[in-house]
């Protein structure tokens, strides 16, 4: 369809993202072996929002991006068994607006889905789990989900 | 697979009688019946009388078969679809292209768009993302397109009514994928994340490739009958035929241009005077795998170490399961075969089986496999019958289409008639295929009809035996007996008395199939058990159920 954008939409993400992006976020597309950059994959981090649980945690996140982006969302993945509601066992986020037969347009920045799974950590949704052990805990045992969130954010401290 | 499913198909026959009574779908009807008893006319099976009781005939048939829907075809059907989208534009006063969009959210309802517009029209816009005010694309001379990030002069961009600019490829793209995902692409809405502007067709046209916009329209048509509550499409393979339905008109038996007569509550096949609740049982039980488990339950038992059915067909009672398992049992006892020989009995009975039947330890399982048994047997009773009529009746409009395309023309000039004067035997056939259709049926209802209500089952299974005959004379009389008159040569009054012959066959058996649908639909009311006036009266007989005062049985699905 669009084919052939994906790249070039990437490359001004990419510059947009240099220009100005939030506070404690990275975002950059994976350099390979031989030194050429990739533009299809970013590694990212999206740092806890300050005031909850999930707080000094910087988690590691993986855009995956295929030739139908912007028309398709990217596929965006913490690491596998990561512990939240939301997440699939092996590491897909489930977010409505990274879901290409509803929430997603392809107007939706990086930055913007970044920003959008920084939400999501500290707001879960109950109505769409994606792994058991996230959601018992988050609706069953509260204290312990807190224990285990906080657990997990020290699991992730920051890189540098 | 859980035991405990498998033996409540084996006892289908005890929970048939709480299904019966359970669902709202029961066969009795709880109308009272509303026909005038007519006793002085009970001349119906006088063939004599044929050509009185037909007009009569007719008059009923044509209350009941009173047409409540129309058929569309592809151009009726856009013809409504512009109707309606032109009556709501008029009526709010807004472009086509809006109302279009309003109608497709609110199913094509006119009467909704117009509640839904007239009770609060900010909120009916933003929930369809109908903006009041047009805004404009941002008035700079180069703008970033928000798909691709690219920048074009501002005439280059275009927008919805959102002002949101995105370039013609991203646009192309964007409503390109939309498409190929299906029917969704109807109700799309800007790229920008936060905005829930409609795109509406006129901006398919405009950006869209000329096959997309294509697909675009059908899939606006196919909607118009799928989202409507009262419009259905033909479901005869590759027919394109639509109906729309008057809803709330009682008899549901649609005959489509394409020659299907379905249900257009259901979409099954027509099945009056049976209702939707018992075909639907009956379609899921004639293809439910209960049946192969009832089989299997009633002629096999499992191997007692590896657990596989086996079907004992052959007679002695020294059973080898096959490889890899080859345990070797008694059929009877299921017991290793190691313990038997001389000292229990032989080969051809069992001393250990014996024994332990009598202390009661089989009576269980061998009651439900009886019971399996039974029950199969039942249903297979009806089902044949069912399936019997079905395969008659395909052949029947088989044989009609024949008649009609060729054989009639032959005939006509074998027998120097008109062809017009043979439109009797088109009568005969349609006749046929009809009373097939309806005989089917009661076989399903004869299924569910439960067991101890003698009184209905009596009378059902006489009606239904009187229209079967019926229709076994006419079928039998049309099919081998015309026969000869396509070659032989014979007298013009041979060929008369073949005409009075059939006509009269043919009346004949549509009145006996007419009592017969009336009274099914009544719920054979007139021999319910708590109707005991009825039972001893004359009314038992179906003549008088035949009469001709009855107005059509005003029957509820």
């Amino acid at each position: 369809m669009s084919g052939g954008i994906a790249r070039g939409r990437l490359a001004e993400e990419r510059k947009a993202w240099r220009k100005n992006h939030p506070h404690g976020f990275v975002a950059r597309p994976e350099t390979l072996p031989d030194g050429t950059v990739n533009l299809m994959v970013w590694n990212c981090t999206i740092p806890g929002k300050q005031g909850t649980d999930w707080e000094g945690g910087h988690f590691p996140l993986t855009l995956l991006f295929s030739e139908d982006y912007p028309s398709k969302p990217p596929k965006c993945k913490f690491p596998q068994g990561f512990f939240h509601p939301n997440v699939y066992p092996s590491g897909t986020v489930c977010l409505s607006i990274l879901n290409e037969d509803s929430g997603w347009r392809p107007a939706i920045t990086v930055k913007q889905i970044l920003i959008g799974i920084q939400d999501l950590l500290d707001q879960p949704n109950p109505a769409d789990p994606a792994q058991t052990d996230g959601y018992h805990l988050f609706i069953q045992d509260p204290p312990e989900y807190k224990k285990r969130v906080r657990q997990q954010a020290k699991q992730y401290p920051p890189l540098l | 697979m859980d035991s405990d499913d498998d033996m409540h198909d084996a006892n289908d026959l005890e929970s048939l009688e709480d299904d019966f009574y359970s669902g709202g779908t029961g066969i009795g009807s709880e109308e009272e019946d509303d026909y005038d008893d007519d006793d002085d006319d009970d001349d119906d099976e006088d063939y004599g009388f044929v050509d009185n009781d037909s007009d009569d005939i007719m008059e009923i048939a044509a209350n009941r078969y009173q047409k409540n829907y129309t058929i569309l075809n592809e151009a009726s059907i856009q013809q409504c679809q512009e109707d309606d989208i032109t009556r709501v534009s008029t009526v709010l006063s807004i472009p086509r292209v809006a109302s279009c969009i309003l109608l497709r959210h609110y199913n094509w309802s006119v009467n909704k768009v117009h509640d839904e517009w007239f009770a609060d029209e900010e909120n009916a816009r933003k929930t369809v993302g109908l903006l009041e005010k047009l805004i404009e694309i941002p008035k700079e001379k180069e703008l970033v397109c928000g798909i691709c990030f690219d920048t074009y002069p501002r005439e280059k961009m275009n927008a919805a009514a959102c002002g949101h600019p995105f370039c013609h490829v991203c646009w192309r793209g964007y409503i390109g994928t939309s498409i190929s995902d299906g029917p969704g692409c109807l109700m799309l809405r800007c790229p920008d994340p936060s905005c829930d502007a409609a795109i509406g067709q006129d901006m398919i046209s405009l950006l869209a490739t000329h096959d997309d916009a294509e697909k675009y329209s059908k899939y606006l048509i196919r909607s118009y009958i799928e989202n409507n509550r009262k419009t259905k499409w033909c479901p005869a393979p590759g027919c394109e035929f639509a109906v729309d339905f008057v809803l709330g008109s009682g008899n549901f038996d649609v005959c489509c241009n394409c020659s299907h007569t379905f249900c257009w509550n259901c979409t099954e096949e027509a099945h009056r005077p049976v209702d939707c609740g018992t075909v639907a049982k009956w379609i899921l039980k004639n293809s439910a795998e209960s049946e192969n488990m009832n089989w299997i339950l009633a002629n096999s038992k499992p191997c007692p170490k590896c657990k596989r059915p086996i079907e004992k067909n052959q007679g002695c009672m020294h059973i080898t399961c096959t490889p890899p398992c080859k345990y070797e049992f008694c059929w009877l006892c299921l017991g290793a075969w190691s313990d038997h020989g001389e000292r229990t009995g032989g080969f051809y009975a069992c001393n250990r089986y014996e024994a332990a039947r009598q202390e009661g330890v089989y009576d269980e399982t061998e009651r439900r496999r009886e019971m399996a048994k039974n029950s199969l047997e039942r249903y297979t009773h009806y089902y044949e019958r069912w399936a019997t009529n079905q395969s008659s009746r395909q052949k029947a409009l088989a044989d009609l289409h024949s008649m009609q395309t060729e054989k009639l023309e032959k005939l006509s000039e074998k027998q120097s008639q008109p062809e017009s004067q043979l439109k009797f035997i088109i009568e005969a056939w349609s006749q046929i295929v009809e009373c097939r259709r309806v005989l089917k049926w009661t076989y399903a209802y004869g299924y569910y009809l439960p067991d101890h209500e003698h009184a209905k089952r009596q009378f059902f299974e006489y009606l239904q035996g009187e229209a079967e005959s019926g229709l076994e004379r006419l079928h039998q009389c049309v099919e081998k007996e015309l026969q000869i008159y396509f070659d032989a040569a014979n007298s013009v009054q041979d060929f008369n008395d073949f005409r009075t012959k059939l006509a009269g066959l043919t009346s004949v058996t549509r009145n006996y199939f007419e009592n017969l649908v009336r009274a099914l639909e009544m719920g054979l009311k007139d021999v319910g058990p708590v109707n005991n006036q009825a039972t001893s009266s004359k009314t038992l007989s179906s003549k008088n159920l035949g009469s001709r005062g009855g107005k059509s049985g005003k029957s509820k699905m």
